[in-house]
């Protein structure tokens, strides 16, 4: 086996650590958001699912990054397939394409198609063996983005399509294009996500961002979750209403409360002592997990852990910022925290990752 | 070979990122504490408004008992099946399953629901549901999950149709109640009165609503009780009404139309009321439905109408007491004084007839009382004129309403010459004055005025209030004071005469007799004007048959009138039941005595 002791010794216990103290206040707290007079099990399943992310953290993080990128093409084309196969043969749940099942197995491809894209964007860059970069230079990383990300918001799945777009400005900004360049491509983002309102987006879409901008137009409706989970966060207060005594998500006015908005069910009965203990933990971890893309030894390496910290990044930020009322609602789960199995995998396989730049420092 | 890369670009673009990740993770630690700290206030109220309700408990009114402490209305509980529309998805399946299952008709379904106060507040869709329905309803529970059954207290009428016209009905309040200052904190949906001592004391008969906190989840469903104040009932109500005798008196009628009304004459309290046709109370406890309404509402017989209150008739024959106060009090005869009846009498250029074609012969007050003789009282009319006659009427009680504590009383007619030019634009004719003299023509009245005329013949010149009520939550209400008239005893001891020989001297009133009592009373006919009905039929035509009495002669208990519709003379129709109703009141049940000798 390719772990050595000194190995072990670089590994990033500190991460490692706030990531699985993380995990388990998020199952305590679907336990929480699930109780209704008797357990659900939801929070079990979530367990068992950790611990069986933990030994997909260990694959992640032992074969080395290189190789892994070595292999880069070949992860995208089969990331891209699945998401083809899903849009073609996946069964329609609630209105989207998102999943398709191997045996007793739910296999969420986008899930997936964000390490693929790490990878291969960070591949993409680190060869570019240049200091400043043009936009002509990034047009195949951005092409082969992009192609992902729009096969992601056919399922449709904007929120996670709109993940990749973080993490491939981050990659392009470590790797040397120009500020300007990319105020630039952010513009075109705006241009294209203006002509997208118009003619891409279906009208519940749009619903969900006008009940953004004024929640009282549809109290019921859209602006319903955005109103309530203010109230559930505002009255949490200091001290919160106690473990399972949360008024809001107890008698069920938080709508996805042991998923997307499981942080509003940590903000009501834990208060913003609980708010700022978790906040702060995922501070930790992604400011470690920024520090091992700059520790890395190489710009594959930096490339890909800081990759995958900007998408972990945008989850945490976007997610919090929604449960808070600032941004309009999306399907985006907290990574770590919110119910569902293949977030807490593929989270783990990103940490692993990350942890795995970060080992292999000083390896050659 | 190694190739160390030149990774300071990187790291310094890192350095930045972890600027802008603790910046941004400061940023969110701050919108937290806005949201939990600064405005933590007012999103706890909202919390709470969110989870708790106030639910009230209707309050059961107050019984209704009678003069001796028996229950003449009290409340049973009921089931009410209750749809709370607000998570409902699809409104239009869930009401044409609910009216197969209830078995009634969807459009009634629809209508309770278009009349509810908002788009959330719960509908009873369904009240006094039985319990096979419930039954029904909760082995279904699992399809109806917005649909819940509530117990809650219902109006119960024991008596019937017995009563339904003094004790009167509750039903739903009306949008016009609603906006009225006597129903005052009531809201859409409450059982309110509508008629009768329910409507007239709707206010005192209400309790005090009880209210149940609740913690309701976000589909609105009950969670918890988190707080209770019981409901207080409201007091009772002790009526001046005599039970037994008020069902006896609709017994009595044996479905023939008319009222009957019975009270103290000392004190004006109603011992039964009776108007007939009438409607069963317990069909509209639970807010009847348009149909039945409808068919009450336009039923030509009128069983809504209280006749006792609201039939304005031609008092007839019983008119003439008070031609005999009038005529005493004024002057223009004396109990001795004698007129001669040849059985008509022609005056004015006109012939008015006595009701004997024979004549009477010599008749002085007395006999003209006992016989009822027209002629008499033709003399008398003439010579008092109308408006002496109609000063008096309206003394006695005549031309405005009784005051009893019903609600749309009416106040019959009293003409007078003034009335007719203003109301028909033309002069009295002096021969009006003669029909009216026998209570026919213009002069109208209501069964209760002419009880009251009577005890005030029996009291002694006392004009009373008629009234209901004597007791409000067993503490006693006292009556309404009778008004004394200042009438000469001489006057009332001569009517008191006539009257007696009326039933107990072969006189019109012969059919009321009991044995071992003296009862006094006066007959009389009203003229039905033919022209007014639509199809009239022979029946239709027939005179409308009245008995006012009182009894026994020294120190009377009871005075009461008697109006059987088109039962032709009042010695025939409204006789007998009269006797029946004063034979029920002295608990003396007798064979009906033989006609006198005919002379």
């Amino acid at each position: 086996m390719p772990i050595d002791r000194r190995l072990l010794l670089n590994l990033d216990w500190v991460l490692l650590g706030a990531a699985l103290v993380l995990a388990s206040i998020g199952i305590a707290m679907i336990h929480s958001a699930t109780f209704s007079g008797h357990s659900s099990g939801l929070y079990l399943k979530q367990a068992y699912v950790l611990a069986a992310a933990l030994p997909a953290l260990l694959v992640a993080l032992s074969v080395d990054y290189r190789r892994l990128a070595d292999r880069a093409m070949l992860f995208y084309l089969g990331a891209a397939a699945l998401l083809v196969h899903v849009l073609l043969f996946g069964p329609r749940i609630a209105g989207t394409q998102r999943w398709f099942f191997v045996g007793p197995l739910q296999v969420q491809p986008s899930e997936l198609a964000k390490v693929a894209a790490a990878l291969l964007i960070a591949k993409l860059f680190a060869e570019m063996r240049k200091d400043r970069l043009s936009l002509r230079d990034v047009a195949l990383p951005g092409l082969l983005t992009a192609l992902l990300a729009l096969l992601i918001a056919a399922e449709p799945d904007l929120g996670t399509a709109f993940c990749l777009v973080p993490m491939f400005l981050t990659v392009a900004l470590l790797a040397g294009l120009r500020l300007r360049a990319i105020a630039l491509l952010g513009l075109v983002f705006l241009v294209v996500g203006g002509l997208g309102w118009r003619f891409a987006l279906k009208d519940y879409q749009k619903t969900r961002v006008y009940t953004f901008l004024d929640p009282s137009l549809d109290p019921r409706g859209a602006g319903y979750q955005k109103i309530q989970s203010q109230i559930a966060v505002g009255s949490g207060a200091l001290l919160g209403k106690g473990f399972k005594q949360g008024t809001q998500s107890q008698l069920g006015y938080l709508p996805a409360r042991h998923t997307d908005f499981i942080f509003s069910v940590l903000a009501e009965e834990l208060g913003f002592l609980g708010v700022l203990f978790v906040l702060s933990l995922y501070l930790l971890v992604l400011w470690r997990a920024l520090e091992a893309a700059q520790l890395a030894r190489d710009r594959l390496g930096a490339f890909l852990a800081a990759g995958l910290t900007a998408v972990l990044a945008f989850q945490v930020v976007y997610n919090i910022a929604m449960v808070a009322g600032l941004v309009p609602v999306k399907g985006l789960p907290l990574p770590l925290f919110s119910y569902g199995g293949a977030s807490l995998l593929s989270t783990s396989i990103m940490i692993g990752l990350i942890l795995n730049v970060r080992m292999r420092r000083f390896a050659n | 070979m190694k190739i160390y890369e030149d990774l300071r670009l990187v790291q310094a673009r890192l350095a930045l990122l972890q600027n802008a990740l603790v910046l941004t993770m400061a940023l969110l630690a701050g919108v937290f504490w806005h949201l939990q700290i600064l405005r933590s206030r007012s999103f706890r109220e909202l919390a709470e408004t969110n989870r708790s309700r106030v639910v009230p408990i209707a309050a059961p009114r107050g019984p209704l008992l009678d003069r001796a402490g028996r229950i003449l209305v009290e409340n049973r509980a009921s089931f009410n099946i209750v749809l709370e529309p607000e998570h409902v998805e699809d409104l239009d399946d869930l009401v044409a399953r609910l009216a197969r299952l209830l078995g009634v008709g969807e459009a009634q379904l629809r209508e309770r629901l278009a009349r509810r106060e908002g788009p959330f507040r719960p509908v009873v869709i369904r009240s006094d549901a039985s319990l096979e329905e419930v039954a029904t309803l909760e082995a279904r529970r699992l399809e109806f999950p917005s649909v819940s059954v509530d117990v809650v207290p219902l109006r119960s009428y024991p008596l019937a149709v017995a009563a339904a016209h003094s004790l009167g009905r509750v039903g739903e309040i009306s949008e016009r109640q609603l906006q009225a200052r006597d129903f005052a904190g009531h809201k859409a949906g409450d059982l309110v009165g509508q008629a009768g001592i329910e409507l007239q004391y709707n206010g005192a008969l209400r309790g005090r609503d009880g209210l149940r906190r609740l913690v309701v989840n976000s589909r609105g469903r009950e969670v918890a009780e988190i707080g209770r104040e019981a409901p207080a009932d409201g007091p009772s109500l002790t009526l001046t009404l005599d039970l037994e005798l008020q069902a006896a008196a609709e017994q009595i009628f044996g479905g023939r139309a008319g009222s009957a009304v019975a009270l103290d004459p000392a004190t004006g309290e109603i011992l039964a009321l009776t108007s007939i046709p009438a409607y069963d109370p317990n069909a509209f406890a639970t807010g009847i439905d348009a149909g039945p309404w409808q068919k009450l509402a336009t039923d030509p017989e009128t069983p809504l109408m209280n006749r006792v209150i609201q039939g304005q008739y031609a008092p007839g024959s019983v008119f003439k007491i008070v031609l005999a106060v009038a005529g005493l009090e004024e002057g223009v005869v004396t109990p001795h004084s004698a007129f001669y009846c040849p059985g008509y009498l022609s005056i004015y250029d006109s012939v008015f007839r006595c009701n004997k074609a024979a004549g009477h012969g010599m008749v002085s007050l007395h006999k003209a009382l006992a016989q009822s003789c027209n002629v008499y009282f033709y003399h008398l009319g003439a010579r008092l004129e109308i408006d002496r006659i109609g000063r008096w009427a309206r003394r006695l009680g005549l031309g405005s309403p009784a005051g009893i504590d019903l609600p749309h009383e009416m106040s019959g007619l009293v003409p007078s010459s003034e009335w007719k030019l203003r109301t028909l634009r033309t002069p009295w004719y002096a021969g009006e004055t003669i029909s009216v003299a026998i209570g026919q023509g213009q002069v109208t009245a209501t069964p209760l005025q002419l009880a009251r005329l009577a005890a005030v013949v029996a009291n002694g010149g006392r004009l009373v209030t008629p009234h209901l009520v004597r007791a409000v939550g067993g503490r006693p209400v006292p009556g309404p004071e009778p008004v004394p008239l200042g009438l000469r005893p001489e006057t009332l001891a001569a009517i008191r005469d006539g009257l007696c020989a009326a039933v107990n001297e072969r006189g019109t009133g012969w059919r009321a007799q009991l044995p071992g009592l003296e009862v006094c009373g006066k007959t009389g006919s009203a003229q039905v004007v033919a022209s007014r009905l639509r199809q009239p039929t022979s029946r239709d035509t027939l005179p409308h048959a009245w008995f006012v009495a009182f009894a026994p002669r020294q120190s009377p208990r009871v005075a009461l009138a008697v109006l059987v519709e088109h039962g032709g003379s009042g010695a025939d129709a409204a006789t007998p039941v009269a006797r029946e109703i004063l034979a029920r009141f002295f608990q003396t049940t007798v064979a009906p005595p033989a006609p006198p000798m005919a002379d």
